[in-house]
């Protein structure tokens, strides 16, 4: 679990990470969803990633400790646009910046390049890719898969290196300005931070009740009631818990994902949830 | 198809498996993933066919009839099998290895669960300063990952469709089951969130996270902006935060030269 530092006991910046851990960082980042999960997303596979960086830059133990320890945290972005975040983050590692800062600007930065990246790859590139390969493969050419590897790898490798370097040298030639007035920075990112974190709230949240209660010929629908008075109220409630539970009662991430694994089954048998299954008691609200 | 395929092709749908979500995440398409299936099976021309449908497919280009696999690995490797060893049809095929692709979907909900709980793991490696424990958990991850896919993919080749019925039985009967993790795993990134808040939100900050939460409410809701809500937030935010630098800056130069 993330520890209790909020800055870092060696404040010394760090040299200019080389060429060749960049190039590391960049090749790793294919890992990114290696160990994609409910709870954390791609939080594992992201610090796999920037690992390298990180251990060039702290050099004692206990500062990599607590870098690798709020890096753990709940992280998901785009995986092609994902060295965009490793520079700017690994800048602000090197810049040995408050770990709130670092959190903030990190959280701040990964949740919109998700849907640009969709928009970018799954909407457009490997739609138009396919359109124009695709037709070859059917009429058995070879050439046609080849391609289609070529282009759609071959585009994702080269914005990954381009944006690796790019956001790394933007973040260490912005550290300066940054550092002037650390205070009020940090508090300001912590403010982006946290509006995005409530965004992802709601945007992520896509848990619902599916009952519908029979009611003769206008049957209630019990989701539809609670989006008359908020939307994704669910999610909110859910994330509000725990909240209560992690931040008041001292429990642990681990023991939160026990109560909403208890939580999800025990509705699925009585068919609370929404969802295409069905329920193994068998209940009037739920088809 | 004798055994020597057989491990081939367990290889193959291990490495797909891994793919669909890290690696290249290129290979596991059809387009790319068929022909592949086609050398291992001895029959590239019907692996180029049927991965240019699927892809086609995929992207909403062609509306085939009935719906899709659920999971496009082992759509692709399962259709693969039954396209070659019994000469069915894309559509066949595709219908065919419809009941093993939602297991393939069951297992990919499995092991995201899992990897939730293994999380735990990884912050001890994270507390001891250990890259070898991070290293350990993404490792075990892709296995868990590739080893089951390949399973599928293996009783697919070696039991054919004579499995068919026995899976859609016990797909009947795990429904609530899935069904419960699914919706468990909705709700597992609440978690995230929540530990993300326990730093992050000072006291005066929880106007913030809700404005955060009706910003997305707002624009998620709205077609138009639903495909950019996060990075139009995004530009909400940045705006909040500007203001609020810029104000707590000049309190603290004016606060000093003022001599206050």
């Amino acid at each position: 679990m993330a520890s209790n530092m909020t800055t870092y006991t060696n404040t010394t910046p760090a040299a200019q990470l080389d060429k060749a851990t960049l190039n590391k960082v960049v090749w790793r980042s294919l890992m990114l969803q290696a160990s994609f999960n409910y709870e954390r997303m791609q939080a594992a596979g992201w610090e796999y990633c920037i690992l390298p960086g990180l251990e060039k830059i702290h050099t004692n133990k206990e500062d990599l400790a607590a870098s690798m320890g709020h890096n753990l945290e709940f992280f998901n972005t785009h995986p092609f646009l994902v060295t965009l975040v490793c520079g700017i983050v690994l800048s602000l590692e090197q810049a040995k910046s408050d770990i709130n800062t670092i959190r903030a600007v990190r959280v701040a930065c990964a949740g919109p390049l998700g849907g640009i990246g969709d928009a970018i790859f799954w909407f457009t590139l490997v739609p138009i890719t396919a359109g124009i390969t695709a037709q070859m493969a059917i009429d058995g050419s070879l050439i046609g898969p080849i391609l289609y590897f070529i282009i759609v790898f071959g585009v994702q490798m080269g914005l990954r290196f381009f944006l690796m370097n790019w956001s790394y040298n933007l973040g260490t030639s912005a550290i300066g300005t940054l550092t002037a007035h650390a205070t009020q920075f940090t508090h300001a990112a912590s403010m982006l931070g946290v509006f995005v974190v409530g965004a992802l709230t709601c945007n992520y949240g896509g848990t619902a009740l599916g009952m519908v209660i029979p009611n003769g010929e206008s049957s209630i629908d019990v989701q539809g009631l609670l989006n008359g008075i908020l939307p994704a109220f669910i999610p909110l409630l859910l994330t509000l818990m725990c909240y209560f539970l992690i931040k008041k009662k001292g429990w642990s991430a681990t023991k939160c994902i026990g109560l909403l694994l208890v939580m999800g089954i025990v509705g699925a048998i009585f068919g609370i949830w929404a969802g295409d299954y069905t329920a193994l008691v068998s209940v009037p609200w739920h088809a | 198809m004798n055994v020597f395929q057989v491990v081939l092709l367990a290889v193959a749908t291990f490495i797909f498996a891994i793919d669909q979500f890290s690696l290249t995440e290129t290979l596991y398409r059809p387009m790319v993933a068929c022909p592949i299936i086609g050398l291992i099976l001895g029959d590239v021309k019907t692996g180029l066919a049927i991965g240019g449908t699927y892809e086609l497919m995929m992207i909403g280009n062609m509306p085939v009839g009935g719906a899709q696999p659920p999971n496009a690995v082992i759509g692709a490797v399962v259709a693969m099998v039954f396209a070659v060893s019994a000469k069915m049809n894309i559509e066949e095929a595709l219908g065919a290895a419809m009941i093993f692709s939602i297991f393939g979907q069951y297992i990919v909900t499995l092991v995201f669960t899992i990897m939730s709980g293994l999380m735990a793991k990884a912050d001890k490696a994270a507390e001891e300063a250990n890259p070898a424990g991070i290293v350990q958990v993404n490792v075990i991850s892709c296995c868990l990952l590739g080893g089951l896919f390949a399973l599928i993919a293996v009783l697919a080749a070696v039991a054919g469709t004579a499995l068919a019925p026995q899976l859609q039985a016990l797909s009947e009967k795990a429904s609530w089951l899935m069904g419960g993790l699914g919706v468990a795993g909705g709700m597992m990134r609440f978690v995230g969130f929540a530990v993300l808040l326990k730093i992050m939100l000072a006291n005066d900050m929880w106007g913030i996270y809700l404005a955060g939460f009706a910003a997305a409410a707002i624009l998620g809701n709205i077609s138009a902006t639903s495909g950019a809500t996060l990075l139009l937030v995004a530009f909400i935010g940045v705006a909040i935060a500007f203001y609020d630098y810029n104000l707590n800056v000049k309190i603290g130069e004016g606060g000093s030269s003022d001599g206050i």
